[in-house]
């Protein structure tokens, strides 16, 4: 298992595009926070602050993890781009001609796909706790809601894991970008709400591939709405359940193409 | 001794073509193996199944008497089609990687850069080495921890002659230690010089196999030529050791038996009192052979 993390990082450690991406992740991501957080970033209405009411404990963990669920897009793109470089350079079979087996290689990114999401969860904790302790002036209420960070990881294991899918698949960089892209910003709103006129008492709809981890980390600012105006409770164990399942799907899905597939 | 490696009816098709039929041959320890065969007669597929890269239709294979298929790889050093190496690195670096999946370690990089003329670029990065360099960095990253076996497909393809010459030598080089050599290629002139056994593939079948010497063998043909000749014609005929006599043009073209040299027919038509103004010992072409074997 290590060896295999050992070698994917020499893969990453020469490669630029990695670091750029990584870069951009680690300062945009507090930057865009603390632009809300000052209202240099706002959606107001009548002149009220809407979006930065939110950075104290317990509300910053909810806050943090949808803005940082967006900036997940650049993680997923990282992951395709790496894996379709495999397939045009043709290392995949270079991989498993120096003697690694097929699902060793698959392995190894999958392997990636969990110590990303890993890193990005921690690092999104620790942005929490800064900005939850620098607006709650304490840390006496910081582990309420803290859950939302497990949401975060479930919500980056599965884009990931799809973006994962789709560059095994599509296999082309930028086509696979281009579909993943397409399909997280317009195809699966228009599923999610077909789905959901034709099935409104069960809202089929949320449980769409990278639907059902973005149920559990909704815009702050439609949970406020929602509870203004009195909705039943969301079903966050069945929003967790169905990620969990999708990113199992996930996994044996791009097990299975490359079993079977020429290379 | 045991086959270095196994093959039985190994079949292949991409949608209607098929690429292989019922393939079988086994490859001798010691042996440099050339799978020899026009474009698009399977070679490289079949390169690709025995390195897991293709999924065969049907049949087996087997390195080493059975071992396990992923640790015989780490103990195979191969070249298939196109060297591919992360663009981005360097070829030391790229060579890492290849080490650390092979499980070896990577102190002997250096060894196989200066082995292959590239030591002096190794810190340039890949994309910017030319079609032959990538070409020697992919024989490099086959020598990593000194491979039983190497598993070359057109080892030669993009390289200058001198190159060529390098390459070859290095082949026999490796053979002559004891490495196992297999080899795909469609130059004819390339397996007579280095292989010492052969399969020949057409369309996806498998032609023949076996010592080269055996397989593209062919009789020996004399040329011969006299003032009377119709006496010739006449003598040869009770000469023994002459399987066939036929008359071209102005001269008689003979398929001796082998032990039968061009001075033996001299000598006998000396002392039959006829003397040959032309004696010519045609060697069938390897050419000539291998057009009569693939039609």
């Amino acid at each position: 298992m290590s060896s295999l993390l050992a070698i994917e990082w020499l893969k990453l450690k020469r490669y630029n595009t990695f670091w750029i991406l990584i870069c951009f992740f680690i300062v945009l991501l507090p930057l865009w926070n603390y632009c809300i957080l000052s209202g240099g970033i706002n959606v107001s209405g009548n002149g009220m602050k809407l979006i930065n009411q939110t950075y104290s404990f317990p509300g910053v963990w909810g806050n943090i993890g949808f803005w940082g669920s967006l900036f997940v897009v650049l993680l997923s793109i990282l992951i395709i781009i790496l894996t379709a470089n495999e397939f045009t350079f043709r290392t995949h079979r270079q991989n498993v001609i120096d003697g690694w087996s097929r699902l060793q290689f698959f392995h190894a990114k999958i392997l990636l796909v969990f110590a990303f999401s890993v890193a990005a969860t921690v690092y999104v904790f620790i942005l929490g706790a800064i900005f939850g302790y620098a607006n709650s002036g304490s840390f006496s209420s910081m582990f309420e809601g803290v859950e939302k960070v497990f949401y975060f990881f479930l919500f980056s294991l599965n884009y990931l894991g799809f973006a994962l899918l789709a560059s095994i698949v599509i296999r082309r960089s930028g086509l696979s970008i281009g579909m993943f892209l397409l399909y997280i910003f317009i195809i699966k709103n228009i599923l999610k709400g077909v789905l959901n006129f034709t099935n409104n008492d069960w809202n089929v709809g949320n449980y769409l591939p990278l639907q059902s981890c973005s149920e559990l980390l909704p815009f702050p600012l439609f949970e406020m709405l929602k509870g203004l105006m009195k909705q039943g409770p969301q079903p966050t164990t069945a929003y967790v359940l169905a990620s969990i399942a999708w990113a199992i799907i996930y996994y044996f899905a791009g097990r299975g193409i490359l079993l079977k597939r020429d290379w | 001794m045991e086959p270095v490696l196994s093959v039985q009816n190994l079949s292949k098709n991409y949608g209607l073509v098929q690429a292989l039929k019922n393939v079988s041959f086994n490859v001798p320890a010691g042996s440099v193996f050339g799978i020899l065969g026009p474009n698009g007669s399977g070679k490289t597929t079949l390169l690709g199944i025995i390195l897991d890269i293709i999924v065969p239709l049907g049949g087996q294979y087997s390195w080493f008497g059975g071992m396990d298929a992923v640790a015989a790889r780490r103990q195979i050093g191969s070249l298939l089609e196109t060297p591919n190496f992360y663009h981005y690195m360097s070829a030391f670096d790229n060579l890492a990687i290849s080490a650390a999946i092979k499980q070896r370690g990577a102190d002997d990089r250096i060894a196989v850069l200066e082995k292959t003329g590239l030591l002096q670029r190794k810190d340039s990065k890949f994309q910017t080495y030319s079609l032959g360099m990538k070409q020697r960095l992919a024989i490099a990253g086959t020598l990593l921890g000194g491979s039983r076996v190497l598993v070359f497909d057109e080892p030669t393809n993009g390289l200058d002659p001198a190159g060529i010459t390098e390459i070859r030598e290095l082949i026999r080089k490796l053979n002559s230690e004891g490495t196992t050599i297999i080899m795909a290629s469609h130059l004819l002139d390339e397996v007579e010089k280095v292989c010492t056994h052969v399969a020949i593939l057409k369309q996806g079948k498998l032609l023949v196999d076996g010592p080269v010497a055996d397989v593209l063998r062919s009789d020996d043909l004399l040329e011969v030529k006299a003032a009377d000749m119709a006496g010739l014609h006449n003598i040869l005929q009770s000469m023994n050791g002459i399987k066939n006599i036929q008359a071209v043009s102005d001269l008689l073209l003979l398929k001796c038996e082998t032990e039968i040299k061009a001075s033996d027919i001299n000598r006998y038509c000396m002392d039959k009192g006829i003397v040959l103004t032309h004696l010519v010992l045609k060697k069938k072409s390897l050419e000539t052979r291998f057009m009569e074997l693939t039609n």
